[in-house]
């Protein structure tokens, strides 16, 4: 009696399917559901290697910018210093020449002539 | 399902995962049978038993992920509809059950010529706590041995053991009067 009231709900209870219009409309918007929730991934995912080049270009641009300016200033430096150097040595030279020119004046003034010395 | 269509339908889950629609079709398709009639023959109308169906699957397609097999899908759609209905049956103090001429049948008919007896067999499921009816349905319907009904629901063995025997007990008890009153109408 007890296997018979078993075999009889197991027959009874075989699975039923839904009607096949809820069929379709259960796969329809599962799949739509899952589907909505795939691209922000999807989207994220495709964005991240644009945001990462985004990002190292930018860096590589300031970083670049800031080699360059620094070149540049130290470029500037080195050149206003060869140029005050030019000018420190021109104004030796010139000096230097004002310093033969009143040495030779002094020089020629301290020196009599040999036949003033000779009359006397 | 045979061991075949299990790995069928564990590529078919890994497809879905990724986010292959036809492959999360072919896992509905696989697997809605069981949990429109679990969720049918729990709550006792086609309306119910759609919108829990529904649920289920909708909540899965948030959760493909964490699940792992087509096995493990399977015990994963029976725990949640059999859990979601008997939540449903605890909130409502009586489910209200539509006239057996008006529903799609609870039982197959082809397998159960007797339609006397099979309105009788309904009459006394949807008489069941929401526990015992899960633990019938998922015994008799979808096949589980105790150990894992026990799983499915998170109850104990013995529970499980002790509602199926209480509820069988008191079917054959039912149904032998039935057949009883049967006989004596048949009489001359």
């Amino acid at each position: 009696m007890s296997n018979d009231i078993e075999s009889r709900l197991k027959a009874a209870l075989r699975p039923v399917a839904p009607c096949t219009q809820f069929s379709e409309k259960l796969v329809a918007k599962v799949c739509a559901d899952r589907t909505a929730q795939i691209p922000p991934r999807r989207l994220a995912a495709a964005g991240r290697p644009l945001a990462w080049w985004l990002s190292a270009s930018v860096a590589a641009s300031v970083i670049l910018g800031t080699g360059v300016h620094q070149h540049l200033q130290q470029q500037r430096l080195q050149q206003s210093g060869l140029e005050a150097r030019r000018e420190v040595l021109e104004a030796l030279r010139m000096t230097s020449q004002k310093l033969n020119l009143a040495y030779e004046a002094v020089k020629s003034q301290a020196t009599p002539p040999a036949d003033e010395q000779s009359g006397a | 399902m045979n061991d075949e269509v299990f790995d069928v339908l564990d590529e078919q889950l890994a497809l879905a995962r990724s986010g292959e629609r036809s492959a999360l079709a072919a896992l509905v398709h696989a697997h809605q049978r069981s949990v429109y009639s679990l969720a049918l023959r729990m709550l006792g109308t086609r309306d119910l038993a759609e919108d829990l169906t529904q649920e289920v699957f909708m909540q899965l397609s948030g959760n493909l992920a964490t699940i792992e097999s087509n096995r493990h899908l399977g015990f994963w759609l029976r725990q949640v509809t059999s859990n979601r209905a008997i939540d449903q049956l605890r909130r409502r103090a009586k489910v209200q059950m539509t006239s057996l001429d008006d529903e799609a049948p609870l039982f197959s008919d082809e397998a159960q010529p007797d339609h006397l007896l099979q309105r009788h067999l309904r009459a006394l499921l949807s008489e069941l706590s929401a526990p015992a009816r899960a633990v019938l349905l998922l015994r008799f319907q979808e096949d589980l041995d105790p150990i894992e009904i026990a799983a499915t629901l998170s109850m104990p063995l013995n529970t499980v053991k002790s509602h199926l025997k209480r509820s069988l007990d008191t079917m054959r008890i039912k149904t032998a009067a039935l057949q009883a009153v049967r006989c004596e109408d048949n009489s001359p």
